[in-house]
């Protein structure tokens, strides 16, 4: 009897809890629905990320502004489609700067989606700040291979896989070509770190033990001795990963030096062409091998959400006045990617939209979509590519590795 | 090692040349320019966006661009310092004015140039490196240096040799005792100053090949680096700043041979060890009081 009381009892409350656990679900959803979904994000205006930062805001924008003029972005827990706003602030592409205001986007501004700047080094304070706030972070490029390390239930790589994955068709490739002698020259931030290390050992794993590999500040503004001292390893590869600058200085130093390597690899020709042709010239990019990212990697057919990659330059021309680089694309795949979040999440709390944004498959202009549970990007393809002269007298990707996407051959190099 | 060492004086001679005109402004005015870097970025631009339309070789742009900085920097020196001089905190006055100074021109330079780099690639020094003791180097750090040393030579012929330099001295070593013998501070020090500056449009002129792209943001850094070898050298000593200079050189082609990771912490690291050794600098006699 004294038994039978008790499983009453517990059945009693299990039923009592089934209630109040459902009249909260059920007060969620008839809570009015917001005015707007509101978005907050850093940029960079000034400093050393600026010119990766700014396309990647206006691509974001543009994707916000495509959103508004249906209407809207429909959300599936409320029922209805509900217009974005947006709050950025500038980071002046300084850490400190944007872990305050990445918590003031939380905590004053109490945006429903936080989405982080530029690259590694200005995503690694959103990372420690979303996570302090229990708070997901869509991440559009910042690929730090640490911001992954499980758990991390807060944040989402809408575009790149991790940077410690970009190297592996490269690594294969120079061990296909018999490369023995690698110099390696990178900059010490997690971007670039993560790839030297993926990088490094792919090549001990094949008994190869670079003869040059050296990390410099991300800030290094001159490399001629570098580039010296990476000569007199007499390499028969050179690899040099940094940012946009560094690649533009390296390259400018490397015209200067009279310094020929017989293999260059860098990485941001495969993502910022039109910049650094204008910087440092066709010729100083000729037979260079680089990541080919959107746009030199096309995506115009099989895309089964957003714009095609001529559709979406078309229609954000007037925006940029130019034609888009990779961040912008970049921006716009992460206004995607909350987009199906939002359009697929039961809820807007965080750990349901983090959730939500792990289900999602889809194909866009960036190409493929698919995130681990660790919230890295496992879809997209990071394949090699030579910048090969064209008779214009620029430089044009020749996909040439892996073979089941080359899409030509590596020439000789100047 | 060599090649580090020569490429080491070069590179010296040119962080002279960036920093000789702070240190200049500073002996004259006891105030340290937070915006000096500011004006090397200033004659970056100057010598990318002469070259780019109408093809102006930078060696011009570098003459022009100095010139009018050495104007602009007459006017600002009486639009700005006679007023701070008159405050109660001169020195910490102007380390605000001078840091807004700063934040106002990059912004400027934002709005007109954008946030990407910008550069000459263009092969205006030759194609081919030069040997120099047996070292095949850049022929624009050969230009470089000979710029330097000229522009140095010049500052020392018109601190040494110059009627304007002997009072330009005179000031340095006590404004009041130079006003009280009836050197007209405010027209030596404005000249000081417009020679500072334009001294930094001229290595500005040459930074779009001695220091990668030029972005509106570059000062800062350039200013921090720039302070580093005038304390190494000795504050208001402007000859000590070729030394500062050379030693900074030398230290960083040497880190960036043997320990690459650390090369960036050395302005900093000179920095501290000056002033923990010897706070006056390594030639300190005249050091000033500020």
């Amino acid at each position: 009897m004294m038994r039978f009381k008790r499983y009453l009892w517990t059945l009693a409350s299990v039923a009592a809890l089934l209630a109040m656990g459902g009249g909260a679900t059920a007060s969620a959803a008839s809570a009015p629905a917001p005015k707007f979904i509101t978005i907050g994000t850093l940029y960079a205006g000034s400093g050393n990320y600026a010119t990766s930062s700014l396309p990647e805001l206006a691509g974001l924008k543009f994707w916000i502004s495509q959103v508004n003029a249906k209407g809207g972005v429909y959300v599936k827990a409320y029922h209805k489609k509900i217009k974005i706003r947006l709050v950025d602030y500038n980071d002046q592409s300084d850490p400190n700067t944007a872990t305050t205001q990445y918590a003031q986007l939380i905590t004053q501004d109490k945006v429903n989606i936080l989405v982080s700047d530029f690259g590694s080094v200005l995503t690694a304070a959103a990372v420690t700040v979303a996570k302090e706030h229990k708070m997901v972070l869509f991440d559009p490029t910042g690929t730090g291979s640490s911001f992954f390390t499980p758990p991390s239930p807060y944040i989402v790589l809408t575009s790149l896989p991790t940077s410690a994955v970009w190297p592996d068709s490269f690594a294969k490739y120079l061990i296909a070509l018999g490369k023995k002698r690698v110099a390696i020259v990178y900059a010490t931030n997690d971007f670039d770190g993560a790839q030297d290390a993926t990088l490094v050992a792919a090549l001990k794993a094949h008994h190869i033990t670079p003869v040059y590999n050296n990390g410099v500040d991300t800030a290094t503004s001159n490399y001629t001795v570098i580039i010296h001292n990476m000569a007199q390893t007499h390499p028969d590869a050179a690899v040099e990963f940094g940012y946009p600058n560094n690649d533009i200085t390296f390259f400018q130093n490397l015209s200067a030096s009279g310094v020929h390597f017989p293999f260059l690899f860098t990485i941001f020709p495969g993502q910022q062409l039109a910049l650094l042709t204008q910087n440092v010239g066709a010729k100083a990019l000729s037979d260079t091998f680089t990541y080919p990212t959107p746009p030199l990697l096309a995506y115009n057919k099989g895309i089964t959400y957003g714009l095609s990659l001529n559709a979406f330059a078309k229609a954000i021309k007037p925006q940029i006045k130019s034609a888009p680089n990779f961040l912008d694309i970049a921006g716009y795949q992460a206004g995607l990617v909350i987009q199906k979040t939002l359009e697929t999440s039961k809820s807007l709390s965080q750990l349901d939209l983090r959730a939500a944004a792990g289900r999602i498959r889809f194909f866009t202009l960036d190409g493929q979509y698919k995130l681990a549970k660790s919230g890295a990007q496992l879809g997209e393809l990071l394949p090699v590519a030579q910048l090969q002269p064209t008779k214009s007298g620029g430089v044009a990707p020749v996909i040439v590795y892996p073979q089941s996407v080359a899409t030509g051959k590596a020439v000789a190099t100047h | 090692m060599l090649y580090a060492l020569v490429a080491g004086i070069l590179f010296g001679l040119y962080y002279a040349l960036i920093s000789l005109g702070l240190n200049l402004s500073f002996g004259v005015l006891r105030m340290v320019n937070l915006a000096h870097g500011d004006f090397v970025m200033i004659g970056g631009f100057t010598a990318v966006v002469l070259y780019s339309s109408w093809h102006v070789h930078p060696l011009v742009s570098l003459v022009l661009g100095a010139a009018a900085v050495f104007v602009v920097g007459i006017a600002l020196y009486y639009l700005l310092v006679p007023r701070i001089a008159t405050t109660k905190d001169p020195e910490m006055i102007s380390l605000v004015l001078f840091f807004g100074l700063s934040q106002v021109i990059e912004a400027l330079a934002v709005i007109h140039f954008g946030n990407n780099e910008q550069s000459i690639f263009d092969p205006v020094f030759g194609t081919q490196p030069v040997s120099l003791l047996g070292q095949s180097l850049p022929a624009v750090w050969l230009v470089s240096g000979l710029v330097s040393l000229v522009a140095l030579a010049l500052v020392y012929l018109y601190l040494y040799r110059s009627r304007l330099g002997y009072s330009t001295r005179a000031v340095m070593a006590s404004r009041e005792e130079a006003e009280v013998s009836g050197i007209n501070l405010h027209r030596v020090s404005a000249i000081a100053f417009g020679i500072g500056l334009g001294l930094a449009a001229a290595a500005g002129a040459l930074a779009p090949f001695m220091l990668g792209g030029i972005t509106p943001d570059i000062g800062t850094g350039l200013t921090t680096t720039a302070f580093a070898v005038i304390v190494l050298g000795s504050l208001g000593n402007p000859m000590g700043t070729i030394a500062g200079g050379l030693i900074y050189g030398i230290a960083l082609m040497l880190m960036q041979t043997y320990l690459p990771s650390w090369a960036s912490l050395l302005p900093y690291v000179l920095l501290l060890l000056v002033l923990l050794v010897r706070p006056s600098g390594l030639f300190g006699r005249q050091v000033r009081s500020a």
